[in-house]
């Protein structure tokens, strides 16, 4: 065995047994097991470096295959690394163009801005005036950011799966490995990395985004270079403002932090049900609030799509959702795709409802949109229903805008911001020409019934 | 139906119509005066929320309607709308010709320098 998948082996069998420890040997309960081994499943992944914390980013944004509590605690996971030698970086730059970055930019910085597994971040100003796809025309001088594929990251990666795919044939497979077909996530991951190492379709999804939310005067997208953009290589505007992460109360002072976090969930409901594209790698560190209260569209890695036929009954769901309505829930869910037996549906109904009690309709107190998914999710595991991949990643998502418009303005329930919008979908449907004509018999039999009394 | 009779049915479809209206009203009143949350108390509630909202939808309607700007549909705006679209895939396409040339360039460099 190689010096590297000894130390896999290593950390992965430490990490099991703490697993094991913090589960009570497994006398813990069946969601504690879960969490506690999900726990120790991101400190293995914070150990063992990029390949792990890429994949296990990825896992994060999979309901329908890991458990909730493993969902939740691996989206913690920060991809943060420390910067390559700026060499090697001038390197890349002049492999990609031809030409040294100073020939290129104007006031190249050596010193990054952020640096992440995948690639890391320079400042620099346009040299030139450029014309882009979309948007305004960028002035020579304006600040732009440089993100550039890290040298032999994609290669220490690929090694590590090619490990991974070694092991996956002759690890025994039992529980919760028997039920999940890790070659196909592997697979998965690689054409992701694939596409995340490409970077030109990053600016391809960011300028599709801003095209979507073209009349959109708060949501600000940055604009793509593409003549100083290649597959390792990708050039934007660099916008100025305040990652969610880093919002303090002063500087949530100087902007409409309320407005600015309804307007951010609206956007997001507006991508799935209006657009039926949504930014589904949302995440307070993706996200910018800038001085003049807009927000800022950050990392556009991971894409959603909802179709027209999904987009009612998605609409229903979140209505359900923001109103508490168990029946409701449960019915829509099933036309995305949740195949919940007919011996069991009572049964899902009444702990769907209770959990609805619990997080959502809680007296005097914000609604919990992240405790009610982490809990439904659950429940879906106990019952051994499977979740469809769309109606996972939404979920997902929609705990993700709860999160960063609580970044923005931490006292935001999101369900009473919900509303209004899901509340018109609905009422639009119901007017629709085809369902009145459907239905119009039946409501004047209705009013018959009524009048007659 | 004789005359008294039609009368009387018309005046009972004026009287319903104005009930109704009257109701109507009175709901919109009912759902603006609610502060956030409120619509979520039970079912009359709703309606009055939704109601309201609903006037809200028939107010911007008819600004809309009275500056004009309302167009039948496969008019001025339809085409405005594929337009736009037309000229951002244009654009897009732009873009990717713009990088592909950026790549090549650096080619050509480089197979300049590998035959000098």
């Amino acid at each position: 065995m190689s010096a590297r998948g000894r130390h896999i082996a290593t950390v992965a069998g430490k990490r099991f047994l703490f697993g094991l420890w913090y589960a009570r040997f497994g006398l813990a309960s069946a969601s504690a097991r879960r969490a506690a081994f999900a726990r120790q499943t991101r400190f293995a992944c914070e150990e063992l470096g990029p390949a792990f914390i890429k994949l296990g980013q990825l896992a994060s944004v999979r309901p329908d295959i890991f458990s909730a509590e493993a969902v939740f605690e691996l989206e913690r996971l920060q991809d943060s690394v420390p910067p390559v030698p700026i060499e090697r970086i001038r390197r890349a730059i002049h492999g990609e163009f031809g030409q040294d970055a100073d020939a290129l930019f104007d006031e190249f910085e050596d010193v990054p801005v952020a640096s992440a597994s995948i690639a890391q971040v320079h400042r620099a100003r346009l040299k030139a005036a450029y014309r882009p796809v979309f948007g305004a025309p960028m002035a020579a001088g304006t600040a732009i950011a440089i993100k550039v594929v890290r040298p032999g990251a994609t290669d220490d990666i690929r090694s590590d799966i090619e490990l991974a795919h070694r092991w996956l044939r002759w690890i025994p497979r039992f529980g919760l490995l028997a039920r999940i077909d890790l070659e196909a996530f592997l697979g998965e991951f690689e054409v992701t990395l694939r596409s995340e190492t490409d970077l030109r379709n990053e600016g391809r999804v960011a300028e599709r985004f801003a095209f979507d939310v073209r009349d959109d005067e708060l949501v600000l997208v940055p604009r793509v270079v593409w003549t100083r953009t290649t597959r390792r290589v990708l050039t934007m505007e660099f916008v100025e403002g305040w990652r969610l992460t880093e919002l303090t109360d002063a500087e949530r002072d100087g902007v409409d932090a309320r407005a600015l976090a309804i307007h951010g969930a609206d956007v997001f409901m507006r991508q799935v049900l209006v657009l039926g594209r949504y930014h589904a790698d949302l995440h307070p560190a993706n996200l910018f609030v800038t001085p003049d209260s807009r927000i800022c569209y950050l990392d556009f890695g991971i894409v959603g799509i909802t179709l027209p036929a999904q987009r009612i009954a998605i609409a229903q769901v979140l209505a359900a959702t923001v109103y508490g309505d168990a029946d409701r829930a449960v019915r829509y869910s099933r036309e995305l795709g949740l195949e919940i037996p007919t011996s069991q549906e009572a049964a899902v109904r009444d702990r769907v409802a209770a959990l609805m009690n619990r997080t959502l309709r809680r007296p005097g107190q914000r609604a919990d949109v992240r405790g009610f998914a982490i809990g439904f999710l659950s429940m879906l595991a106990d019952f051994k229903i499977a979740v469809p991949v769309g109606y996972g990643l939404l979920i997902k998502a929609l705990v993700t805008v709860e999160g960063v418009a609580q970044a923005i303005y931490p006292d935001i329930d999101i369900t009473q911001t919900a509303r209004p919008f899901a509340t018109r979908l609905i009422a639009q449907e119901m007017l629709r020409p085809g369902r009145i004509n459907a239905k119009a018999p039946e409501m004047l039999r209705a009013a018959m019934r009524v009048l007659s009394e | 139906m004789d005359n008294d009779h039609f009368m009387r049915f018309m005046a009972s479809w004026a009287l319903v119509h104005e009930t109704a209206d009257e109701g109507w009203k009175a709901a919109v009143e009912r759902g603006s005066a609610q502060i956030e949350g409120d619509m979520a108390v039970g079912p009359e509630a709703f309606v009055d929320g939704l109601s309201a909202m609903i006037a809200e939808e028939k107010e911007r309607l008819k600004a809309s309607l009275a500056s004009d700007q309302v167009e039948p549909s496969g008019s001025r705006a339809d085409v405005a709308g594929h337009l736009d679209l037309l000229t951002f895939e244009v654009s897009e396409l732009r873009g990717r010709l713009e990088s592909m040339q950026a790549s090549l360039d650096a080619l050509l460099d480089q197979s300049d320098d590998s035959g000098k």
